[in-house]
């Protein structure tokens, strides 16, 4: 074997055993790394140790249909029983994901036609789930003083989302002014930041498959760092417009020790939307 | 050969620690995964901007001399500089191989993943959307 293909074959096989232990890290995956940091107060930090670097690496999550945790707690991704973004199948490939038809015939339409019409292509905002689904870096930062936490979003539109810690309820009625990101209300559970969500408008999709929601989306997360370099998040997804009873979603997000935030401003020189047509080769932009 | 074990695992790890994917808009709408390419030609423009820095390349087609200008897209700024990438890196003249994938439409147009510049025979990723691929 010569020494390009041997060092081409040992690449591939490192590239594996990466991937593999990637893959393996469930919520109870016991590896010899530091532990969470805490806050002064003994609130678990879920941000930066002062003096060092770092962000969040948000994965490129595309299929949330396949990270739905089974009773062990891993998800089918997370198990490797499937690919990690499970094909293009539509809904008939998805059972554990609970489609009301309507959503059933969006989502195999999203599915057939690539997630053309994906609205991140637009360079707008992910709403829900998919803000820890994009991948860009991410930044938690945490006011116990001011009784909120930010978290900072470098791509995707470059957007920060305020979680208020003072014990508000979320607004009623139409005091609820449907957003792209929605009305976010957090508490400590223990060692856990639950965050619950409301008040989404219907421009946005649940992940890049194109998973879709209606305006009565209410989303429950909840984010764990069980060591120093991992952010475990779980979604409940709840809404009775789009599926038959609410499912949850987990993955893990990795720390990147060192990164920083740096700008992205999608909506520069958008050329995928400016050339974009619609199924009747109209332009999606401009007078017809 | 211990050596270079250990210099493609260290590359590897700093692709797989520091390379977030940039994604924007459906790779697989617009690119077919199935078609790769890899061609070489002369830098005519870049445009070092969001969502995709794209740049333009002058391909001479060996048999008929035919010249065409074909562009790439790649990753967002931020994406090419964590994967060692400055606004100086292509310029105007350099001669380039990039790999990646055509377009659907046939056009000269492709989603560019690797580039190779001639002068120093340095790969730089291009921080391509192509895992949504599949």
């Amino acid at each position: 074997m010569s020494s390009a293909r041997y060092v081409a074959l040992a690449s591939a096989f490192v590239i594996a055993a990466f991937y593999t232990a990637w893959a393996q890290q469930g919520p109870s995956a016991s590896r010899s790394v530091e532990p969470a940091p805490r806050l002064a107060d003994g609130t678990p930090n879920l941000g930066r140790v002062p003096g060092e670097k770092g962000v969040w690496n948000v994965p490129y999550i595309q299929n949330m249909g396949m990270r739905i945790p089974g009773p062990d707690g891993k998800t089918a991704a997370e198990r490797g029983t499937a690919s990690e973004n499970g094909g293009r199948g539509g809904a008939k490939a998805e059972p554990d994901v609970p489609f009301l038809p309507w959503a059933r015939g969006i989502y195999d339409y999203n599915s057939r036609n690539n997630s053309k019409y994906d609205p991140e292509g637009y360079c707008l905002p992910p709403g829900g789930p998919r803000l820890m689904a994009t991948p860009y870096p991410m930044e938690i930062i945490q006011q116990p003083e001011h009784k909120r936490i930010f978290m900072v979003f470098e791509g995707a539109t470059h957007i920060w989302r305020e979680i208020y810690m003072d014990g508000r309820p979320h607004p009623q009625g139409d005091e609820l002014n449907p957003t792209y990101l929605g009305h976010s209300v957090g508490h400590w559970d223990h060692d856990t930041l639950v965050v619950d969500v409301l008040g989404f408008n219907e421009n946005t999709w649940l992940d890049y498959y194109g998973h879709p929601h209606t305006d009565q989306l209410h989303v429950i997360e909840k984010f764990t760092r069980p060591n120093k370099t991992t952010l475990r998040y779980e979604a409940l997804i709840d809404d009775p417009g789009a599926y038959s009873k609410p499912w949850t979603v987990a993955w893990n997000i990795p720390w990147s020790a060192g990164g920083e935030l740096t700008e992205y401003i999608c909506q520069e020189n958008n050329r995928y939307l400016l050339k974009l047509t619609d199924d009747f080769g109209e332009p999606v932009l401009g007078g017809r | 050969m211990r050596t270079k074990l250990l210099v493609a695992a260290a590359a590897i790890t700093t692709l797989l620690s520091t390379a977030p994917v940039a994604a924007h808009h459906s790779f697989a709408a617009e690119f077919d995964a199935s078609k790769p390419f890899k061609l070489t030609g002369v830098v005519t423009k870049v445009e070092w901007q969001n969502p995709h820095t794209i740049f333009s390349l002058d391909i001479t087609d060996e048999q008929t001399k035919k010249v065409t200008n074909w562009s790439f897209e790649m990753g967002s700024p931020n994406g090419l500089m964590r994967n060692g990438w400055t606004r100086n890196t292509l310029k105007i003249g350099d001669v380039v191989t990039v790999e990646g994938s055509l377009a659907r439409d046939g056009s000269p147009y492709g989603n560019a993943q690797a580039v190779v510049l001639a002068s120093t025979g340095k790969r730089l990723f291009a921080a391509s959307s192509r895992t949504d691929a599949q």
